[in-house]
């Protein structure tokens, strides 16, 4: 069944479709929605409420672009709005997120001294990603996370390929910027 | 280079996150959830129609009650029951004083 069809099946009422497309999509959103947030819980909290964003309003969906293009937009918009709506819980997790993951990495190679030092070195990249401007996190989330090329980047977020380029050259230089501050 | 390293790094842990594997039966829980919830909403229609008939109810009733004429005339009549006048022979008699 090609994807059209797919999505014609899911308009008439059959969930069963609906569960064969978000089975294609999930791991994709679920990627996207980790670079956005860091967090699994809320990951897939992000994952489920796309997902019913999708099935409200695929009847809307008029194949101007692709569906997973589509699909990527909802996906960054739900993930910003979920970030601007969690900004101060998320200072407070991320401290607490050090902790829980320097205890709790099963890697027997490194010492606790070690494990802390990538702890904290993960939380000072986290707070870098999500210092960066909305633009800007959304295209390196697409590049990075999903390895999206520059055209359907571009195309996600309705910009040129020439913006999407600078976005993430820029994005490099305020991660550098603020990684390597001492 | 060491810093885009460790971003990368960084990238390909959070990528190697398995999402649950219950996620999909939950999601498909809650759009089933969701789809009941449609179905119990009463479309707007039924619920003007529902009003509407029960205005009808009412404006009928008072109308028809209204449309009643007695059939009974409506002269003044009296009705004198004897037994409760007080008998003027009680008056007049002295050997009652």
């Amino acid at each position: 069944m090609t994807e059209e069809q797919l999505i014609q099946e899911i308009v008439s009422g059959n969930t069963l479709a609906f569960k064969t497309l978000m089975e294609k999509y999930q791991e994709r959103v679920f990627h996207v929605a980790m670079g956005f947030v860091h967090l699994k819980e809320d990951a897939e909290d992000l994952t489920q409420e796309v997902f019913i964003k999708v099935y409200q309003s695929l009847s809307t969906f008029n194949h101007d672009s692709e569906f997973s293009t589509w699909l990527y937009r909802i996906t960054i918009n739900t993930c910003i709005n979920f970030v601007n709506r969690n900004r101060k819980k998320r200072v407070l997790q991320s401290i607490e997120d050090v902790w829980q993951s320097a205890f709790n990495q099963y890697d027997k190679e490194k010492t606790p001294l070690e494990k802390l030092i990538t702890s904290e070195r993960n939380l000072l990249i986290k707070k870098a990603i999500d210092s960066l401007s909305e633009k800007q996190r959304s295209a390196f989330i697409l590049s990075k996370y999903e390895e999206l090329p520059q055209k359907e980047i571009a195309a996600i977020m309705n910009t040129t390929e020439g913006a999407v380029e600078q976005l993430l050259q820029r994005a490099k230089n305020n991660l550098q910027k603020k990684l390597n501050r001492p | 280079m060491r810093t885009e390293n460790f971003i990368d790094d960084f990238i390909r842990d959070e990528k190697q996150t398995e999402p649950n594997p219950f996620l999909t039966t939950r999601i498909m829980a809650e759009v089933e959830k969701m789809q009941q919830t449609e179905i119990k909403i009463v479309p707007w229609w039924q619920i003007v129609v529902f009003v509407a008939s029960i205005v009808a109810v009412v404006f009928l009733g008072i109308t028809l009650g209204n449309s009643y004429i007695n059939p009974i005339s409506q002269e003044i009549t009296m009705n004198i029951n004897d037994n409760e006048i007080e008998n003027f022979g009680y008056y007049s008699l002295n050997s009652h004083e």
